[in-house]
């Protein structure tokens, strides 16, 4: 991979450190701005409905909680597929870096459940502002989730293929701090839109 | 007992609650750990605590310390659902519910995102934005009346 060089070797640049990883904060930093404006409108808006349904007639916590937990728990399997390409174990990189994506898989499979059981119910993008921007939200929020479990899977085809190896470290560290953003997102909208908003 | 076993809410809570609670105590249990071991990747030879050239710091947990930091943040997700069913908790709810999930943020940003043993280059990038979107969106909210409650 002529891109991933080894970030064993001494780096160049202005700032000392590597710039695909400074370039990756820097964008974290920003999605941290996008999704705080959605989560902001979403807690403007939601009480100014002139219809329902509502948030709490229609939230699930017990439901919603497994689902964070599912997505907690593919961090774990994240970082353990970094530690393992850290100590050169493609292997179990391999594994974890398979967990990792069906556990996101698993996840977007209870949102799209979720997101059937509300809409049967009456609750649309366009009923009112708590669907709106409920559906803004956790929608643009599931598109994270699903271009990552593209990247992983990606990633695993590659490996397959043998075109990861342990100096391809930084690549799989990327992968991971991008993963572990939308699972810190998804705790702050599990807790501001679902726990505070839901009872 | 019999009101117990007939509350939906109190059966889905009270065991979370407890698991949370027990979590809770091993986390904090395991902070008192007087060890602090520190794994780099094969072949760097670098002692612990130092960086690797360019500021690419990749001391930290082991995978044993990872797992048992993913139990931690399952069992505060558990304390979260079961204070959320405890109704005496009244006007308190909230920010016992933000102190669980900034906990887990926290947990999550340091050890698993590394910045606890990062550049600090990349604390500053993340910070800016968090803070930024914090102040931004905290004077709209305050400005157009919303609520979190």
């Amino acid at each position: 991979m002529a891109y991933a060089a080894p970030h064993t070797q001494p780096l160049e640049t202005s700032t000392g450190v590597d710039n695909r990883k400074l370039l990756m904060w820097l964008f974290l930093g920003s999605e941290a701005l996008f999704f705080g404006s959605l989560i902001s409108a979403y807690l403007l808006y939601r009480n100014r409905n002139l219809t329902g349904p509502f948030p709490r007639e229609l939230y699930d916590i017990p439901f919603t909680s497994v689902s964070s937990f599912i997505l907690l728990m593919s961090s774990v399997s994240m970082v353990l597929a970094l530690a393992a390409i850290q100590r050169g174990d493609i292997r179990r990189m391999r594994i974890w870096l398979v967990c990792t994506a069906l556990l996101g898989i698993l996840f977007l499979s209870g949102q799209a459940y979720e997101f059937t059981g509300f809409y049967d119910r009456g609750l649309s993008l366009r009923t009112n502002l708590f669907g709106s921007t409920f559906f803004v939200l956790t929608g643009f929020h599931g598109a994270h989730v699903s271009i990552g479990v593209i990247i992983l899977l990606s990633v695993w085809v590659r490996s397959l293929q043998g075109k990861i190896k342990q100096s391809d470290s930084l690549t799989i560290e990327l992968i991971g701090l991008y993963w572990h953003f939308v699972d810190i997102v998804w705790i702050v909208i599990f807790t501001l839109v679902y726990l505070l908003t839901g009872r | 007992m019999k009101d117990f076993f007939e509350n939906p809410a109190l059966l889905i809570g009270a065991p979370l609650l407890v698991v949370g609670l027990a979590g809770a105590m091993i986390a904090i249990l395991a902070s008192f750990a007087p060890e602090q071991r520190s794994l780099e990747p094969a072949g760097l030879g670098l002692g612990p605590g130092k960086a690797p050239p360019g500021g690419q710091a990749h001391g930290g947990p082991s995978a044993a310390e990872y797992v048992n930091i993913g139990l931690v943040l399952a069992a505060i997700t558990g304390l979260e659902v079961g204070v959320y069913y405890v109704t005496a908790l009244g006007n308190i709810l909230v920010p016992v519910l933000i102190a669980l999930a900034a906990t887990k943020f926290i947990l999550v940003v340091l050890f698993f995102m590394h910045l606890k043993f990062d550049n600090r280059l990349f604390s500053t990038m993340f910070t800016a934005g968090l803070v930024l979107a914090f102040a931004v969106f905290t004077v709209v909210l305050v400005t157009l009346g919303a609520s979190i409650t």
